[in-house]
């Protein structure tokens, strides 16, 4: 029984045109030219609980738009959306009591309060229990070690600690379902570890079903077993990440190195393709079934051989050859 | 946790963090206090050079005249919400909102707690300066002894406080269609100042203006007060003054809720 259904979900949103320059601002004062964007248009997929599936796509691709949806900040133009068997916009409260929402670029603690403060608020906002949310309280701040920063006036702590204070304030009420839009965003690569690790972990014990979306292929990565792309509006992929490399990358790459006197790039062109060349360090892009045959066989020649590494195609490579390819 | 914490719902929470969170800008709100006091000192230069040259004005003796300044400065500040226009219109445009809306809380609540947190704090310097005042105007002020007129002034000061609140929310609202709405809130304080008395006395203006000026819910927030306390009203008119202002509540309770939904649906199809 997914947790999460969604059939046909469509957003269209609706601006006005206008012309630059003085005149044609004037004019528009009269007369605007209303035009339509979908956002998003007619997506559907499943999400089961305790799932952790990643959104992935360029700005404006709708992922937001969706997650907007399935929160109930917007209302959907068309099609459905079905959370723990709620319809997002009716803002039911025994539904919000039961999801959370952070954006990486919006903040809800109280700026010029210590993070405390906000947890508090929370607390009563969602009607948790004293012994619950001490519990809660405890157990989060003991995961993301942030101890010594809960009595800080938030606007004085760093966009890392109060990423970490934002998680806090949203899994005080253990929400079964957590919407994270862009978590890591502006962070120092640390700070994204940490969120990073914390994502994973928290997933892994309490089966929270978290959906994240994210422009950092490393989050992915290490986080999604499953990921949904989406492009202009369009689910172009939804399956497993192994899946889509060997769909996309049919090969692995062979980094070598050598010593000595190096390697020309016609003897290079002898063991595959040459992805990228210079006299003491090569690329080959290989099948994956071939790729162990050739590395022997490197290694087994006279070329004078340093190190070998085999690795695979870079995941940013691969969608980006997925959207290439959708706009072609 | 504190034990005073336990019993707090939602909204008394709200409203003790807003108080919280205004004393960490102490130096601002003392800075601001200072200001008022020069508001103060040139109405008071003003009046007393008037009444140099005559000793009684459309009916008010000097006297009478320091005390609508002195005693309308506190009406005027204890009912006031402090630039809630703003924060309504930022949370509004800058989409902070959605914040709001996936919570299972009232925005509007939330924003009505917000004021009286703000209003709380506020009133610790207000009633302290308002003293001061008094004290060192006493020669030249009326004191009014009647609880039951006091208290009625009260009454009007609570209900006039909401009626501004309301105003501004509303005011506020008006970001759903507006981007910027700074200069629509700077005239509509101006007006509304201007109509309320809170310039000079209106009845020093023609009585068909003091008629007009009675269709708004205004003078019922600054003059009409004042005017019960110096007894130049009834106890009984007193009262009925509570009713308007109450009807008024009511209606712009409704209004607001109206514009609130219509604004919401215009803030989702948009998706800030």
């Amino acid at each position: 029984m997914p947790i999460i259904e969604v059939k046909n979900l469509t957003k269209v949103y609706d601006y006005y045109k206008k012309q630059p320059g003085l005149i044609a601002s004037i004019k528009s004062l009269f007369k605007r030219e209303k035009l339509f964007t979908e956002a998003v248009k007619a997506i559907n997929f499943n999400i089961d609980e305790g799932e952790l599936v990643g959104f992935l796509g360029p700005n404006g691709a709708g992922k937001t738009t969706t997650l907007k949806m399935l929160s109930g900040i917007l209302h959907p133009s068309s099609g459905e959306a079905t959370v723990l068997g709620f319809t997002p916009h009716k803002r039911q409260k025994e539904y919000q009591k039961q999801f959370a929402l952070v954006m990486g670029q919006k903040n809800q603690l109280w700026w010029d309060l210590p993070a405390m403060e906000s947890f508090i608020l929370n607390k009563e906002i969602y009607e948790v229990s004293e012994s619950d949310f001490k519990h809660n309280l405890d157990e989060l701040v003991e995961l993301l070690d942030i101890k010594d920063i809960l009595d800080i006036q938030v606007r004085k702590l760093s966009l890392g600690q109060r990423m970490k204070c934002e998680l806090v304030a949203a899994l005080l009420h253990r929400p079964k379902i957590l919407f994270l839009d862009e978590p890591t965003i502006g962070l120092d690569v640390v700070a994204q570890k940490n969120i990073r690790d914390f994502i994973k972990k928290y997933n892994k014990e309490k089966k929270t079903t978290i959906i994240l979306t994210s422009h950092y292929m490393d989050d992915i990565r290490e986080l999604c077993k499953r990921v949904v792309i989406i492009d202009h509006g369009k689910i172009i992929y939804d399956g497993l990440l192994d899946d889509l490399i060997k769909r996309y990358a049919p090969q692995k790459i062979l980094k070598v190195t050598f010593n000595g006197q190096g390697i020309t790039k016609k003897e290079a062109e002898i063991f595959g393709k040459v992805a990228k060349y210079n006299q003491y360090e090569i690329e080959l892009e290989v099948g994956r079934d071939e790729v162990k045959d050739v590395a022997k066989n490197i290694l087994s020649s006279e070329f004078p051989v340093d190190d070998i590494m085999i690795d695979e195609v870079d995941i940013d490579e691969v969608i980006r050859k997925i959207f290439k390819e959708e706009h072609q | 946790m504190r034990l005073s914490e336990i019993s707090m719902n939602k909204y008394a929470t709200i409203t003790k963090n807003e108080s919280q969170r205004l004393m960490a800008y102490r130096a601002n709100i003392a800075a601001h206090s200072f200001g008022h006091l020069f508001e103060i000192m040139s109405q008071v230069i003003v009046w007393s050079v008037i009444y140099s040259k005559a000793t009684i004005l459309n009916g008010y003796t000097f006297q009478q005249m320091m005390t609508y300044v002195i005693v309308g400065w506190f009406i005027l500040f204890a009912t006031s919400n402090y630039g809630f226009e703003d924060k309504v219109a930022k949370d509004i445009h800058q989409g902070t909102l959605s914040n709001f809306l996936v919570k299972p809380f009232s925005y509007l609540r939330y924003m009505t707690a917000i004021s009286i947190g703000r209003i709380s704090f506020a009133m610790v310097v207000v009633v302290s300066l308002e003293v001061i005042l008094l004290w060192f105007m006493r020669a030249n002020l009326i004191f009014n002894n009647s609880v039951a007129h006091l208290l009625i002034v009260l009454l009007l000061m609570f209900f006039a406080y909401f009626i501004r609140l309301f105003f501004s929310i509303l005011v506020g609202l008006a970001s759903f269609w507006f981007v910027d709405i700074s200069g629509f809130y700077y005239s509509f304080n101006i007006i509304s100042k201007f109509l309320s008395g809170a310039f000079f006395p209106l009845s020093l203006l023609p009585a068909a203006f003091v008629k007009t000026s009675m269709w708004f819910p205004f003078a019922y927030t600054f003059f009409v007060p004042i005017q019960l306390y110096l007894g130049k009203l009834t106890l009984s008119q007193g009262l009925q003054a509570v009713a308007i202002q109450l009807a008024w509540l009511l209606g712009l309770y409704g209004i607001i809720k109206i514009v609130w939904y219509r604004g919401l649906r215009k803030y989702e199809s948009a998706g800030i």
